[in-house]
């Protein structure tokens, strides 16, 4: 445990050294929806189609209250946490009543509600154009907006968002999640309420993606209409699978993959998708729990070369 | 004083009746078991005692209160557990999690529900542990429960029940697909709890439930065709033409 923090906490500063500080600042952005996500997909087994939703939603939300009441950050950042929540209470609370592929359409369909609600209500959301404009308000007196400040305020809040999520899945609810997602049939007996304990997940995934949408708003200056679309959702729940889905630090190696290829590569070449698919097909066909299972692996083959595969908490 | 009684209790699958008024009282403290052939209706009998299903028609009166169609989750609330017929654990937790997450149901309050570190629960995982001992699986705690053997497995599932501390417990056919060997081990398992918990039984094997049973329902074709003690079953000649056929001497 305290190895892997050291790992993170080596990342979180090395990282500025070598890449772009906006794009250091994505990576860890796009983590902490990643985050919020893993619960749902890898922990309870829900495979949320729809995740842009809530980054969307608490982007726009307080993208807006910023740029014309030019509210204070940690109010921007409480109100995008707090429409995260709500919206997926709202789409939760519906989805939950089905299981399966239903489930996933439910998601699915709720997004494309959300995202052409951006779409048409141009006076606020800007449509297509986006909304432009969004500030970047000091923090308390410090101001960031050198690039660097910003990573510095991104990487303390991911870094929280981290600590929050590994107490949440270390917790009777985080074992009750997974339970969920191992033998749904047998934790309703056990006495656990499914679908309301299926709700707490959605719940606390939106205030992750709530957080991740403001930070994402006030790193670019604007929501662009995709990041409530549902490429978004499918970029996020992609990120996750290569990381490795159902491991704490699964999401984070996932995003940072994900942006620096689609960042740094696509500057070179054009087609780099190619490369993300390829990644994607190697992972469901050989390493269902990602980079994490792929590392795992690579240690107990090295440290018994004919052992079997280390036995990971990753679902199959 | 009957602990659980049920009346004239119906389940219809379109045009099946898989369970057809019964009517079943099960004595506080006792150990009841439920046989019959093969597709009797015993185990939708059970998944109405748990709220897997609700019931057509009837009654189910538990410690004086009716509970027909109450869903599963707030069923265990008020101590009826089960275990089941096919095997039905958490594969990828650990065996003690298996467990304590039974116990950590049964909770009066549920603090630190998304906080609090699952392992600092003393109380709960002595609890855990303790049971585990019980059916002889606490030195493979941490292990992942599917990397037990079956018949382990089914000793799981019993654990698992047993940690809700129920007042009711269910047991569906606990030694299915054991070997003869495994099976006497779970006889004897099942032969500690009795008088500690009221259970009701059901199983296939007829001389564990003759040797074991307070009092024995016999179902055909959903409906009870005899009750009574393990002695008035055996002279039952209805019960034998149904379905201890050959088995029993004459």
């Amino acid at each position: 445990m305290i190895r892997q923090w050291l790992a993170v906490l080596i990342a979180v500063v090395l990282l500025p050294v070598f890449v772009r500080h906006a794009i250091a600042a994505e990576i860890w952005i796009f983590a902490i929806f990643g985050l919020g996500l893993n619960l749902l997909m890898g922990y309870t087994g829900l495979l949320s189609f729809g995740q842009a939703t809530f980054f969307g939603s608490a982007a726009y939300v307080a993208g807006y209250l910023l740029k014309y009441y030019g509210i204070n950050v940690f109010l921007a950042l409480g109100i995008g946490i707090l429409v995260g929540a709500l919206s997926a209470a709202v789409v939760g609370y519906l989805c939950v009543q089905r299981s399966g592929l239903y489930f996933i359409m439910l998601t699915f369909a709720l997004n494309q509600m959300f995202y052409f609600t951006a779409y048409q209500w141009t006076t606020v959301t800007g449509g297509e154009d986006g909304m432009p404009g969004v500030p970047r308000p000091d923090v308390l007196g410090l101001d960031i907006h050198p690039p660097l400040a910003y990573y510095a305020a991104v990487a303390v809040l991911f870094l929280a968002s981290l600590w929050i999520m590994q107490r949440i899945v270390e917790s009777p609810l985080g074992k009750i999640l997974q339970a969920i997602r191992e033998n749904e049939p047998r934790a309703e007996a056990l006495g656990y309420d499914v679908a309301r304990m299926k709700l707490a997940a959605f719940v606390v995934g939106g205030a992750f993606s709530g957080l991740a949408g403001v930070l994402y708003a006030m790193l670019f200056g604007i929501v662009p209409l995709e990041a409530i679309g549902f490429v978004f959702s499918g970029n996020v729940v992609f990120a996750t699978l290569i990381g490795g889905s159902g491991s704490l630090y699964g999401p984070v190696i996932g995003s940072f993959v994900f942006i620096w290829l689609s960042e740094s590569v696509s500057a070179m070449w054009a087609r780099w998708p190619l490369l993300l698919g390829m990644a994607f097909v190697i992972v469901v066909l050989f390493f269902r729990g990602g980079v994490v299972e792929a590392w795992a692996r690579f240690w107990a083959w090295r440290a018994a070369p004919r052992a079997p595969a280390a036995q990971t908490d990753v679902p199959r | 004083m009957s602990l659980v009684r049920t009346e004239q209790l119906t389940k219809t699958f379109g045009a099946l009746t898989a369970v057809n008024g019964v009517t079943l009282e099960v004595e506080e403290g006792s150990l009841h078991s439920v046989i019959g052939p093969n597709g009797a209706g015993k185990t939708t009998f059970f998944n109405l005692l748990t709220g897997q299903h609700a019931p057509t028609s009837g009654r189910i009166i538990f410690d004086g209160r009716d509970i027909a169609g109450t869903p599963p989750h707030r069923i265990a609330h008020l101590g009826i557990a089960r275990s089941f017929q096919r095997t039905s654990i958490f594969p990828t937790l650990s065996i003690l999690d298996n467990v304590w997450l039974a116990a950590f149901a049964r909770q009066e309050s549920w603090r630190g529900l998304g906080w609090r570190r699952a392992d600092r629960y003393p109380e709960l995982t002595r609890r855990a542990l303790g049971v585990l001992g019980e059916v002889g699986l606490d030195e493979k705690a941490g292990l992942p429960a599917r990397a037990i053997s079956h018949g382990e497995q089914r000793q799981l599932e019993l654990a698992i029940a047993l940690a809700a501390a129920p007042r009711l417990l269910l047991l569906d056919e606990p030694a299915a697909g054991l070997s003869p060997d495994e099976t006497r081990k779970m006889v004897a398992l099942v032969q500690k709890l009795k008088r500690r918990y009221t259970i009701l039984l059901i199983e296939h094997k007829i001389d564990v439930v003759m040797t074991m049973s307070d009092r024995i329902s016999v179902m055909h074709f959903g409906s009870v065709i005899a009750e009574g003690s393990p002695a008035e079953i055996q002279r039952n000649a209805e019960v034998r033409r149904a379905y201890l056929g050959g088995i029993a001497a004459p």
